[in-house]
């Protein structure tokens, strides 16, 4: 047999070193870092509003509205096309499942539809990026799918009750999200705090050993749903790096600003939570010597290095699928152009202006323990059609 | 999922195996019309539908161009050339009538929205369809289809189902429907027949036993790769057979099997879940469910023709869940 001519080609991002990071590493690297920036900001509205159930309710109601106007009846019939949802499917009580199950696969939250009928839904994860954030968030999504339930019923009414029974965000080995008919299950209509009750009816607990680690998209390259249509992995992948931010960032954010008492404390607060974050993602020393071996860093770019902050920087910015340049890569600086629009607005009709100040002050302040306190990141640019993001020397006398 | 201790999927689905159950679920329908209608869909077709008399119907494939399942379907002759095709892709069906409509003299409508569809089946389903109808079913043969009354309302009965027992299908208007449902629950009612609510019990654990595969199993294999080869008529044309006929000399590449799960339960199982032969991908999964009759999870995959070997082991995703290739059949 005579020898191949080539390699063989797969997909994933090249860093600046040309170290490879497979496409599969490199999307569940950007599922959880959209969950830290979601982490983040929710430890703005724990500052903002130190009432659980006052800041809980807020981002359920807002996040409850954003998806009821998102989510029209054409969304809606839309996604019955696209997935090949049959005619007999009761839109009213199934279709918030079928929604969310496949919103869960495209996020790597790995599991199980555990039961689906005409009168009860229950769904099962083994993991969540988004597990770090909080159970606020746990809760938000139950008001995102009592959307999808709601806007499917035919008398405008709530008649399913929703329960977040358990969740991994709250310490749960499971994330188990029950639907059961209000009306068939003597079920009470839900206020935004009663979302995370027990069932009506028993659940099924997996055993451990019959967990999954991943989700299909990952180990099985494709989502399948009930109906048998399927997804790409290539597919959810870029899905996931527009819509990902939507929900448990663009929505929460909304309710978020409004508790504060003006957009200066809002800012303020904002740019504290990811300061911190930023100097303490490196203050462990052998963090950064995994960075290092993550990236392929060669032992010429010393400690005191910007190259390591701007080869990480494009690193999270190609993981996310957003086009970016390099402009300069030496000992003394680095720039990156990024296209401003794109930069915010991952998903084009839900921009976040908050990505440029949250990722400006993180990555200024990681620059300090990744590399040396000499060092800075800013963008310049940030009202034109470009926008630049420097790592290099300044001195700041009120440097925070 | 289905599971063992499920003790109201099981009573469902026993209801069909040794009595009756009922349960609507139309399916997507496409009335077919045209002098042309009939030389139109034995084009679009690998079974030779022109055989079907008036009220008679057939199962078919449809094929791509390459030769691979696209649907597969009940094409049921309505009367002088009108046809309903029972599928559940009717959006799809249409496009792909219109790519391939050249100049018959053809139309068709999906008429999904306009008709209800409700079935009956189970051993005793002639039963409840007698107690239901103005005339008695008891000569109406399996793949017939005829005119029939609930009360003073006009409906179609067709004998057949997905279900592997004898079982009919009622066809009514939409505005009826309501009617038809309560007059089915009454009469069913009398035989202890009960109305099935769980989909995958009468969508996949009852067929899955008898081997009735959803075109969503058999996509993109060709009807030689999931034991179809009955229903392939090479002595016509139709789309996809040059192909096919190609495919058929070459042999299979792939085989649709059984798969009997031998764990305990199936939840780290979906349906692309990828098989292993010693480790290395032969496959994957196209279902997984719960066969009360046969008391084992069982399911269909789709292996490499050489792995495809009866009795051989094997293990499907990330926890190396042990199972056996099987026949896809079990009752």
């Amino acid at each position: 047999m005579p020898l191949n001519d080539k390699l063989p080609s797969y997909k994933g991002v090249e860093t600046v070193w040309g170290k490879l990071i497979p496409e599969k590493e490199a999307y569940e690297y950007a599922v959880r870092q959209i969950a830290a920036f979601c982490a983040n900001l929710f430890q703005v509205m724990r500052i903002l509003e130190p009432d659980y159930e006052k800041r809980t309710s807020a981002i359920c109601e807002i996040s409850y509205m954003m998806n009821m106007s998102a989510s029209g009846e054409e969304y809606m019939n839309e996604f019955f096309d696209e997935w090949n949802i049959p005619e007999f499917c009761k839109k009213d009580a199934w279709l918030g499942a079928i929604f969310g199950d496949s919103g869960d696969e495209y996020e790597d939250m790995a599991g199980r539809v555990i039961q689906f009928t005409h009168d009860r839904v229950e769904k099962e994860l083994d993991t969540c990026p988004w597990d770090i954030v909080g159970s606020e968030l746990c809760n938000m999504t139950t008001a995102m799918f009592t959307a999808n339930f709601d806007l499917s019923s035919p008398n405008g009414e709530n008649e399913v009750c929703l329960n977040m029974c358990e969740a991994r965000g709250c310490g749960d080995r499971h994330c188990r999200v029950v639907a059961e008919r209000r009306d068939v299950y003597g079920q009470p209509k839900q206020g935004w705090m009663d979302h995370m009750q027990q069932p009506a009816a028993p659940i099924h607990d997996t055993p451990r050993e019959r967990g999954v680690r991943d989700g299909q998209i990952i180990r099985n390259d494709r989502y399948s749903n009930a109906f048998g249509e399927e997804k790409s992995f290539e597919w959810a992948y870029r899905w996931c790096m527009e819509k990902g931010w939507v929900w448990c960032v663009a929505f929460p954010i909304i309710a978020i600003r409004d508790m504060a008492e003006s957009e200066e404390e809002f800012e303020r607060i904002f740019k504290i939570v990811f300061s911190t974050a930023g100097k303490n993602a490196f203050i462990e020393p052998f963090a950064v010597e995994g960075l290092r071996s993550w990236l392929g860093v060669p032992h010429e770019i010393g400690k005191n290095d910007p190259r390591l902050m701007g080869g990480y920087i494009k690193a999270v910015l190609d993981t996310q699928l957003v086009p970016c340049e390099l402009e300069r890569f030496t000992k003394d600086e680095v720039v990156i152009k990024v296209d401003t629009e794109t930069f915010n607005g991952r998903f084009p009709m839900a921009p976040i202006d908050e990505l440029t100040t949250g990722y400006e002050t993180l990555w200024h302040n990681m620059v300090k323990t990744m590399v040396s306190t000499e060092w800075s990141c800013w963008f310049e640019g940030k009202d034109d059609e470009y926008m630049y993001i420097h790592v290099g020397r300044k001195i700041d006398k009120r440097m925070i | 999922m289905l599971f063992k201790n499920d003790a109201k999927a099981r009573a469902q689905h026993q209801a069909v195996r040794e009595n009756a159950g009922w349960y609507r679920w139309t399916h997507d329908l496409v009335k077919v019309t045209g002098k042309d209608s009939t030389a139109f869909l034995d084009w679009l077709f690998v079974n030779t539908v022109g055989k079907a008399a008036v009220g008679r119907s057939k199962y078919t494939t449809m094929l791509n161009e390459d030769g691979k399942i696209i649907d597969d379907t009940i094409v049921m002759h309505m009367g002088e050339d009108t046809w309903w095709v029972s599928t559940l892709y009717a959006p799809q069906f249409i496009k792909w009538a219109d790519a391939h409509k050249g100049s018959y003299d053809v139309a068709y409508e999906d008429i999904t929205k306009q008709m209800d569809m409700y079935s009956v089946q189970g051993p005793n389903a002639g039963k409840v369809l007698n107690a239901l109808l103005a005339q008695p079913v008891d000569e109406l043969k399996r793949f017939q289809v005829a005119d029939n009354k609930i009360g003073g309302i006009a409906v179609q009965i067709h004998r057949s189902g997905f279900t592997g027992e004898n079982g009919y299908e009622i066809y009514c208007a939409i505005a009826d429907t309501a009617a038809v449902e309560a007059a089915i629950r009454e009469a069913a009612a009398k035989f202890d027949a009960p109305e099935l609510t769980i989909l995958e019990v009468y969508v996949r654990s009852l067929p899955v036993e008898k081997g009735f595969a959803l075109r969503q199993d058999m996509y993109l294999l060709t009807p030689f790769e999931c034991g179809l080869d009955w229903s392939v008529h090479f002595d016509k044309d139709f789309v996809g057979k040059d192909a096919l006929l190609k495919a058929k000399e070459e042999g299979p590449k792939y085989k649709l099997v059984g798969l009997e799960y031998l764990a305990e339960s199936y939840e780290d199982i979906a349906q692309r879940e990828i098989v292993y032969s010693y480790g290395v991908p032969c496959g994957f999964v196209r279902a997984a469910i719960y066969g009360y009759t046969v008391d084992k999870n069982i399911g269909f995959a789709v292996i490499d023709a050489k792995h495809a070997v009866i009795g051989e082991k094997v293990t499907v995703g990330q926890n190396d869940s042990p199972a056996v290739i099987t026949e896809k059949s079990w009752l």
